[in-house]
């Protein structure tokens, strides 16, 4: 029998190496960001204190702050939303086996083994507005034969210029959905394959439609994973990046810039550290307060079975 | 618990030790009397076997005094050279690509060539400033200090195929006007008249800045240079902008705006676009997408009717430029490298191993490049020097908060040219008034001396 005393340093003795690199990779470059975001840096000569200064040009001096969270609040909302819908929708058509589910699953999952670069590279390609373009090439062709049939609507000047600065925070749904709607669905399917069967049994014999089941027996017992899955939604698109970064060729404008690439723009290319600290510190802010209020609006008594 | 404490203390304690760690300067092993001049370059298009034959011509020239030169290359050189550059011990000569110059000159960072450009050029007579073509030494120089020496010519023209042109009969444009009938008659022909790198809007920039100085003359990009107030909502800015945006939404490809620079400059080596503007560089990047009977050469952006300016001028500026940092540890010996690295003697065999133009006043006999440079020579024949706009590269966030997106709603007609220019005018007034933005000192071009009235 251990003493409590030794026992604690059982404890400590394992925590102490993710303590250890926790503390040098987050914690102290965390507080470190904090401290730049309250000095005038340009990374070369000596920080200068210059107090919330960097945080009052970030609201007062542009709008460019409040552009850049608005494409956020976009990414999460519409795409968000699509992508729960879109996975909760195949998550239970699979869970009612269809035919060649383990296909399915596998197919939906395979954009989440693809680094996200490459995806971004993949859709660009899909976009173009040369040769390479399918989509720009299926809608010509669409356009082509209901031109033929007598049909001129809609009237849309193609090749359509998908990633034009202009567009592309819309352009990004369709990849965004693509890519994150198997990661949700594996998700929300494992939760829904530990509900037992004899609940559905019950439903059917008294005659509950699919969806009455889905909505009376699924929903409520998985509700707990769906939560953790907007919770992962929301903090992914407050730090979405590295697809604006590649679409955008590294030079994002107000038009797709969102808040990550607002910090990287700031601390790398215009060597404005303490700006790009601001919003990284600002980030942190709306990133914790978001999964907060996120968790607080869907508590609930957790059902058990 | 005592335990405990001490283990974590234990661990936290490189945390409190590491960060400080940054004071502590590195420095390398030097080998008894010997002088190792390190030269770091950005490995680009262009690789780095031409620097390396230099250098090991110049540590042969000088191994009696014990110099040996190191030159190493990376395509992201800047990175590893910021780190080194914050300690105090950066290489001797380095390249600083995409680095914020001017911020680096405000510090103090920067050695100034003044002194050496003064002195007589390798091999000659003449003093080494005497040497280059007029405007290439101004891309970073302040208060009579030039802190980067170019190794090459950049110019901004307007590409096209002879091959193409010779078909239908075309002829390169003298005048705007000439320039707006060659693109009717190639959109006429099925082709699209210009290719445009929209993902980059800041491509349109170099048109832009050589249309002011056809309206204006150089006087109007002397009052751009020094930020004067008024000077983008002048008459002849808002005209350049105005032919600007005519050619963009009259003769850019479709689609144009949503194309890189390489998906742009494919579809005019592919013939679907008969025109692009850009840089020397064109050749070198597209060389392995050229088909073989491509003949690519250049014309100089045409004269604007009723302009001030000169025509024969061209928009561009010295590239691959080389700096010395101020703690380097042989500031002499590597300012003298450069002194060796751009000369005459080497200029003829730099332009033959990796295809620029020397910005050395004949340093260039065409039997030396390609075709397609010859046609550049062709261009600068008559020109009695370069300009360029130090605004982009002075004002970082001007350059890519203001100047872009208001370039692209420009290109996209989104904007009318009076609002384009009271939005960069804004933005300039805006840098002007930030205490925090050092701005150094200009030296205005001499319209004389240029061949403009003064």
């Amino acid at each position: 029998m251990k003493t409590r005393g030794e026992q604690r340093v059982f404890i400590f003795t394992f925590l102490a190496p993710a303590l250890f690199l926790f503390t040098i990779f987050v914690a102290v470059p965390s507080v470190r960001a904090l401290g730049y975001s309250l000095r005038q840096w340009d990374g070369l000569s000596t920080p200068k204190w210059v107090g919330l200064k960097n945080f009052i040009t970030l609201f007062k001096d542009s709008d460019l702050f409040l552009v850049a969270f608005q494409h956020n609040l976009f990414l999460m909302f519409v795409g968000g939303l699509l992508t729960l819908a879109l996975s909760l929708f195949f998550a239970a058509i699979l869970h009612r086996r269809v035919r060649g589910a383990s296909l399915f699953r596998v197919a939906f999952f395979f954009p989440n083994v693809i680094s996200s670069v490459a995806i971004a590279l993949l859709w660009v390609l899909l976009y173009s507005t040369t040769s390479f373009g399918v989509i720009n090439s299926l809608l010509l062709h669409a356009q082509q034969i209901l031109a033929q049939m007598g049909v001129t609507w809609p009237r849309i000047d193609l090749p359509f210029p998908f990633v034009d600065s202009k567009y592309v925070i819309y352009s990004i749904i369709p990849m965004m959905v693509w890519t994150a709607t198997g990661f949700y669905m594996v998700l929300f399917l494992a939760a829904m394959e530990n509900i037992p069967e004899t609940f559905y049994e019950a439903a059917k014999l008294d005659g509950a439609s699919e969806f009455a089941q889905f909505r009376h027996i699924t929903f409520p017992l998985i509700r707990e994973v769906f939560t953790v899955g907007v919770v992962f939604l929301v903090i992914g698109s407050l730090k979405f990046f590295d697809a604006i970064w590649v679409m955008e060729n590294q030079q994002p404008t107000s038009d797709s810039h969102v808040l990550a690439t607002v910090l990287y723009q700031k601390v790398f290319t215009e060597y404005n550290v303490g700006y790009g600290s601001a919003v990284a510190v600002l980030l942190f802010i709306l990133v914790f307060f978001a999964t907060l209020v996120t968790l607080r609006l869907s508590r609930k008594e957790a059902l058990e079975y | 618990m005592q335990n405990a404490l001490k283990i974590l203390c234990a661990a936290l304690l490189p945390v409190y030790i590491l960060p400080g760690c940054d004071a502590v300067h590195y420095t390398p092993a030097r080998s008894g009397s010997e002088k190792i001049i390190e030269v770091a370059v950005f490995e680009g298009g262009y690789g780095i076997d031409w620097h390396q034959k230099i250098a090991a011509r110049y540590s042969d020239m000088h191994a009696a005094d014990g110099i040996r030169i190191n030159l190493w290359g990376d395509p992201r050189a800047v990175e590893k050279i910021k780190p080194r550059l914050l300690r105090g011990d950066p290489p001797d000569v380095l390249d600083l690509f995409g680095f914020p110059v001017w911020v680096l000159i405000g510090a103090g960072k920067l050695s100034s060539f003044t002194g050496a450009l003064e002195r007589p050029a390798y091999g000659t007579n003449v003093p080494w400033r005497d040497l280059f073509i007029k405007g290439t030494l101004d891309t970073f120089t302040s208060d009579g200090q030039v802190y980067a020496i170019p190794s090459a010519l950049s110019a901004w023209a307007c590409w096209y195929d002879t091959r193409m042109f010779r078909k239908h009969g075309w002829s390169v444009p003298k005048t705007w006007s000439e320039f707006d009938d060659l693109c009717k008659r190639i959109r006429a022909a099925g082709i699209a008249p210009v290719a445009f790198q929209g993902k980059y809007p800041s491509y349109a920039w170099n048109t832009f800045v050589a249309l002011v100085q056809r309206c204006g003359g150089l006087a109007a990009i002397n009052r751009l240079n020094a930020m004067e107030p008024g000077a983008f909502t002048g008459p002849d800015v808002v005209r350049a902008a105005r032919l600007l945006q005519e050619m963009a939404l009259k003769h850019f490809q479709k689609g144009a705006m949503a194309m890189t620079h390489t998906e742009s400059q494919l579809q005019f080596v592919n013939g679907q676009a008969a025109l692009i503007w850009c840089g020397l560089w064109l050749e070198n990047e597209m060389k392995n997408s050229t088909p073989p009977d491509f003949e690519m050469r250049c014309f100089n952006l045409p004269a604007v009717e009723g302009g001030k300016g000169n025509p024969d001028l061209f928009c561009g500026e010295g590239a691959e430029l080389i700096f010395v940092p101020s703690d380097a540890r042989h500031p002499e010996e590597a300012i003298d490298f450069c002194r060796y690295l751009v000369s005459l003697e080497n200029a003829p065999d730099m332009a033959k191993s990796i295809g620029v133009i020397s910005p050395l006043k004949g340093a260039m006999p065409p039997a030396a490049v390609s075709p397609t440079l010859q046609s550049v020579l062709e261009m600068m024949k008559d020109g009695p020097g370069i300009f360029t706009c130090r605004l982009p590269t002075l004002l970082m966030e001007w350059n890519n908060q203001i100047l872009n997106p208001a370039l692209a709603a420009l290109l996209r007609g989104e904007t009318t040219p009076d609002v384009f220019c009271r939005r960069m005018e804004d933005g300039v007034a805006a840098a002007r008034a930030n205490p925090d933005i050092v701005i150094p000192p200009y030296v205005p071009y001499d319209p004389a001396a240029f061949g403009e009235e003064p």
